[in-house]
Order: structure tokens, then sequence, then C-alpha cells
């Protein structure tokens, strides 16, 4: 082993160096002890290094939630695994009770359901961003539990499963029909009924699932990992349809007119037919549609991970205009106010695109990496950074606002 | 991206990526392949720093008798060590040097597998960054995590990985252990020996089993090359302690067979004895000198009693 050789190499290569006083004095008297402490501080030296450098990004779930505005109230998981409730025109905050992880993740780089290890993160991740009917809203974690809580008291309605915890749901929740849709990492599709959390129905696919259900009233579409979008009936659960590309779908789909929009990680853009699931047309990016896209006056709005916007005709899939490059990935999904389309790059800059002219402009410098899709509000745009922080900014005139730490400690 | 990511990390990842294409879409197996690929590639380098480091064993002796020879006298010390690194041409930078070198590839191939396993959405998310554009590569995403009974992305539970990589470790700490006399260096040899294989076995219980594959096979491969280079080497005893133990044997052997001689004798049992046994024996303990019987069973004295025949009414057929 290339420690040991180290080590035995030591004497003459090292030793002139072990001039501090302890160190001298630990080699000189306890020799074997001082060795196994050098050996300790080189091996987590190494293993800091190796989990470190491979470490950095993508190996322990921390989420991205987006977040969503009702009555003046704006609602996102943080990313120490709470719901948070920030009353706008207040700036007061109120947090939910954590998640709770189902098992302690231990050390190391795997992906545990919820964190720990080298993770920034402390709490359960959050993905999805939360959903809200009535009096509830609605937030599912990456320890496998979708919960419903009060949206003024944020008190526990209910949580499903109430007993055990399912595969890690990546997924948003979607309300319809007086139903909670929401998707598993183990390919299933759930439908709970929104006011008791019972299960009515549920649907297995052929692979895991991020992406949250999209519906258009009486269909659910999701998107799978086993290259296939599905359409099923969002009473029953029945299978209308599959589509299936050539890639694995990992986003959500958007549902425009009678058109489903889906992104692949085979670089396509797909434009498929709600009735029947056959396809319209495609589009190939050179990278991956990973944000879902926004469609505006007949034409969508498609961001990809190359950095670039491409503005394509809703019905052919043709570019209308050049393709806008930002220069850096965008995986946020962008967000449509009044005629423009917000755009925010992972980089940290926030543009706005007009449709009219198809022209963009550099709205703010957040200057902090921004994954999560947006939301916005009374013309003021609220983005959720890697930092825990909302930076609420003003989407006409690109004015910074207070910004609002998500941290329950702050 | 940085020139890190550019020169040594992009290329292993999407080698990989596109050698699972080729190899029945199995992850499990590219990883295999791909270690063997570079630990092939680096060879030149491994053995080198293999046959500096056994050289270097060889010399410890010496080293060690010039500390002793000087006691505290570190500067005589260091400069009688140059000079004896000089005559034997061994220089302790070509024991470390071929490491440092192989390192960047190791860590890059252990990057790799962690990226290329994307467990968690950010994962994927960052592994975009690093593919080329090769429609091969785009189609083999998300990779299929599973190989025979692991899932790649999480820690094998079922501890069989977990011993592998540990056994493997160990064996291969034993290989390069070196024989020595002082007891300092014979503790801090048996606490590399078991604290190592423990440490990365522990590992094997937290980090993606895809890491602990690339572990296990990359030890058995180090072995392979240990094993070309030094032999067996610490795995088995020494020539000299072997005979030590097999002569303590026969004289317990001998111990055995002449008091049950003596037991005969006194039943009139007509086993013969050669007189000059114990003197023999005892000569022999005294000067240390080579046995005649060169390795092969009992010694000649051992075998005259052996090739006795029995007189007695025993069931057992007469020897030839």
């Amino acid at each position: 082993m290339w420690f040991n050789r180290i080590f035995i190499n030591l004497p003459p290569l090292g030793r002139s160096f072990i001039k501090i006083p302890v160190v001298s004095y630990l080699f000189k008297h306890k020799p074997v002890l001082a060795k196994t402490l050098l050996l300790l501080m080189m091996l987590l030296v190494i293993m800091s290094g190796l989990t470190g450098l491979g470490c950095i990004r993508g190996l322990q779930p921390i989420g991205w939630s987006g977040g969503v505005i009702a009555d003046g109230t704006l609602f996102v998981g943080s990313k120490e695994g709470r719901l948070v409730v920030v009353n706008i025109a207040a700036g007061s905050r109120q947090w939910s009770e954590p998640l709770k992880m189902p098992t302690s993740g231990g050390f190391g780089c795997a992906a545990p359901a919820g964190g720990g290890g080298c993770a920034a993160s402390t709490g359960v991740a959050i993905y999805g961003t939360p959903a809200v009917a009535g009096d509830l809203v609605y937030i599912g974690g990456y320890n496998g539990r979708i919960y419903a809580f009060n949206s003024s008291s944020l008190g526990i309605r209910w949580v499903y499963p109430r007993d055990s915890y399912l595969k890690p749901i990546i997924s948003g929740p979607m309300v319809m029909l007086n139903k909670v849709y929401f998707a598993t990492s183990d390919g299933k599709v759930y439908a709970l009924e929104a006011a008791t959390g019972n299960k009515e129905w549920e649907f297995q696919t052929g692979d895991k699932i991020w992406s949250t259900p999209a519906g258009d009233g009486s269909t659910v579409y999701i998107s799978s990992f086993n290259n296939k979008l599905y359409a099923l009936d969002a009473e029953s659960g029945q299978e209308k349809w599959e589509f299936e590309a050539q890639g694995a779908l990992a986003s959500t789909a958007l549902v425009y007119g009678n058109t489903v929009y889906i992104g692949s990680l085979d670089r396509y853009l797909y434009a498929v037919d709600a009735d029947d699931g056959s396809q319209k047309w495609k589009f190939m990016g050179e990278s991956w549609f990973w944000a879902t896209p926004v469609a505006y006056d007949n034409v969508i709005y498609a961001p990809c991970l190359d950095g670039k916007v491409y503005i394509l005709d809703a019905k052919s899939g043709g570019e209308v205009a050049d393709a806008i490059d930002l220069g850096s990935p965008i995986s946020s999904s962008p967000i449509l106010v009044d005629d423009k389309v917000i755009i925010a790059s992972q980089q940290g800059v926030v543009y706005t695109l007009d449709t009219a002219s198809n022209q963009i402009n550099t709205l703010a410098d957040i200057e902090k990496e921004i994954y999560g899709p947006l939301c916005a509000s009374d013309g003021i745009v609220y983005i959720h950074t890697q930092d825990f922080t909302i930076h609420p900014v003003d989407a006409n005139t690109g004015a910074k606002l207070a910004t609002i730490s998500l941290k329950s400690s702050e | 991206m940085n020139v890190w990511d550019l020169i040594i990390l992009q290329p292993i990842l999407n080698v990989l990526i596109a050698m699972t294409n080729y190899l029945f879409s199995s992850f499990g197996l590219a990883i295999i392949v791909l270690t063997i690929v570079i630990r092939g590639l680096m060879l030149r380098l491994t053995l080198k720093q293999l046959h500096a480091t056994k050289a270097m064993q060889e010399l410890q002796p010496k080293l060690a008798e010039l500390q002793k020879k000087h006691g505290k006298d570190k500067q005589k010390i260091a400069q009688e060590q140059m000079r004896l690194y000089k005559e034997t041409g061994i220089s302790p930078a070509g024991c470390i040097l071929p490491m440092l070198i192989q390192m960047p590839i190791w860590i890059a191939l252990y990057q790799s597998i962690m990226l290329a396993l994307a467990v968690t959405p950010e994962g994927l998310l960052n592994l975009s960054r690093y593919l080329y554009s090769w429609p091969v590569v785009y189609s083999m995403l998300p990779l299929e995590s599973h190989f025979l009974w692991l899932d790649l992305a999480v820690p094998d539970r079922t501890l069989i990985l977990a011993l592998l990589v540990g056994g493997t470790m160990w064996v291969q700490q034993k290989m390069v252990m070196s024989q020595t006399a002082d007891p300092k260096q014979q503790a801090q040899s048996r606490m590399m020996l078991w604290m190592m294989p423990l440490m990365f076995g522990f590992f094997c219980l937290s980090f993606p089993s895809g890491l602990a594959l690339y572990w296990a096979v990359s030890n058995i491969i180090s072995i392979g090359m240990q094993y070309f280079v030094t032999g067996w080497g610490g795995l088995v005893k020494p020539a000299a302690e072997r005979r030590a133990i097999r002569d303590k044997k026969y004289k317990r052997r001998i111990a055995q067979v002449e008091e049950v001689a003596s037991v005969e004798a006194d039943v009139g049992a007509d086993i013969v004895v050669a007189d000059s046994t114990q003197e023999e024996g005892l000569a022999h303990e005294k000067l240390g000198d080579e046995r005649k019987d060169r390795g092969r069973g009992y010694p000649e004295r051992l075998r005259a009693i052996r090739r006795q025949p029995r007189r007695s009414k025993g069931h057992r057929p007469k020897r030839r």
C-alpha cells in the first residue's frame, strides 16, 4: 500500500522536517503513537481530499425548492428541511418543524435519505416547489414523505405515509381535482385525497421519477427515467398513452394548448400531442433541457444547460429567433411576468427577455448560484439561491430588494 | 472548467461512460475494465516504484546499523545514509515520485466514478458540465447502477464488498511488510497491517459501492504486481524463520520418539536408537550447522529410527 511505502521512506525524507517540540517529543518518547497519529493525519488529509474533491457537488442531496405565492404569502422549502412561510409585505417569517429523516446518513459520500456526511445542508433536502390549495400547503421531502400543513399556523394536517417512508421524493406536489399528485424516485406516481391524505391510486412507471406531475384538468402528465412520458387519467390513474423519447426524462412537462413539451437527457425538446401521445416535433440543443420551458403567444422559450435560451415556434418547433447565449447553464425554470420572460442562469445572473422583440437584458446580478425555479407576484421576482436566501428583484427596474434569510437561526 | 477537470477528469469520465455503452451497459464492468486499463498504462511507473521500495526495504538493516553505530550524531547518520544511498544507487525519492505521479490519476478515476453515478439531482446536474458532445455519452445517461448484487450508487450493506476490500488490502499490506527485528518497527507494521484494511472496510459501508468496487479491483491488481516484484513477501514466513520452526518441530518429535523408545525398551521392544543421536542433536544446536536432510522430511538420524523394521506383532505392514 502506498501509505506504507511513504512510511518506509519517511525516515530519510521527512524526519528532518519534524522540528516542532511536541512532535519531536512524541517521536522521541512515543514513536509508535507518533507514527500512528502521523499516519492518521495523512489518511485524514487524503480522505478529506478525496471526499472534498469528489463530494463538493452532487453526492449529497441539498435541495432547490422553488417558492409559491398565495394571498401575499410566500411558501418555500428551505435547505434546512423546513417549510418556510414569508409574509411578503411585512417580511415576517415562520418556520415549520423540520422534516424528519428516516435514518442517519452516516459518514461518507453516499446519498442517504436525509443528508449528513459532507452535505452543506443539515436537514431533509426539498426539491419540489410546495403547492397551495385552500387552507393547506403541501410539500414533499427527500425523506420519502409528503406533508400537508395548515397554511396559516403551519400545524401538520396530515402526512403520507403515516408510519413509514417512501423512496426519496424529488418531485413536487401538484394539486388538481381535490387530489395531490406526486411521484417518488422508485418510479411510482401517487394520488392522495387533498383533505385527508388518503391514497386514491398509484401508478408504477419503469424507472425513477424526479419530475413534478403536470396537469390539464383531467390528465396527469409525468416523465420517467425510462425515457417515457405517461399520460394518466387524473381520476382513476389509468394510463391513457405513453410517449418514448430517446433519452431519460428528468424534467417537468409543460402543457400548453393541446401539446405537452418535455426536455430530455438526449438533448432534445419534444412536443407531444396531448390527445394521443404522438410526437409533433423535436428540437435539439447542445445539452440537456433540464428546466421547464415557458410559453407565451405560441412561442416556447426553452432554457438549456448549454447556457442558451431557444425561442421556438410552439406549432412547428422552428426557431423564431436566434438562440440567446447567457454564458452559464440554465437549470432554474423561468417565469412569465406580464409579457416578459424572467430567466436566471446558474451563475446567478437574472435576465429579462422581451417577448415582443426577443431582446434580452440583464435584470440583476445576484452573484449566488441559482438552481430552483423562480416565482413572482406583483412584479417582484423571488429567487431562492443556494445560500439559504430569497432575493426579491423588481422585474421592471431590476432593483434588488431586501433579502430574506431562510435560516431559522437568523 | 479548471485545468484539472479539462485535462484529467473530463477525459476519464467520458471514457468511463462511453465504455459502459460497449460493455453491455454495465457500469460495474466499465469500472473494472477502466481500472485495469489505467493500472496497465501506469505499469512502468508502478513497477519502478515497487522495485525502489523493495530496494529500500533491503537497505533498512544497514540503515538501522548506521543509527546504532553513530548513536545521537544525526549529522553523521545523515552523511552515512547519503553515502549508502549513493553506493547502492537507491534514491528515496524513487519510491515516492512514481506514486505521486500516479495519485492524480487515481483521484480522477475516483472522482469520475462518483460523478458518473450521479446519485442526487445535484449530481446529475453537475455531471452535465463534464460531458463531451459524443452521442454515445448522452445516450447512456443516467447510468444503470445495478451490478451483480450491488447498487453501485449506494453502500453495499451485505458486507461482502467491505470484506473483499479489507481482505485484499490486508493481503497487499502483508506482502509489502518488511521483516524486521526491531520491536518498534514490528509494532508499527502490525498497526499498519490492521488499521488500513479496517478503515477502508469501514469506508465501504459508507461510500457508494461503485467506489468500493474500484478499491477491490485496484487492490487485486496491486497484489498481482506486488507478487510479480517481490513474490508473496511478508505473506509467507522467511526461510530462516521457517527453518527455525521446522527444527523446533523436529526436536520436539525426536524427544517424543525417544520417550516412546525408552518406554518400549523398558517393556522389551527392540527399536534401535543410534547412540550418537543425542550428542548429534546437541552438536547441531550448538554449532548451528545446516541440517543434512535438506528439508526433505525427517532428519537422517530420525530416518534411521523409522527405517527399523517392526518385529512386534503390529498390524501395519513392514516398510521397505
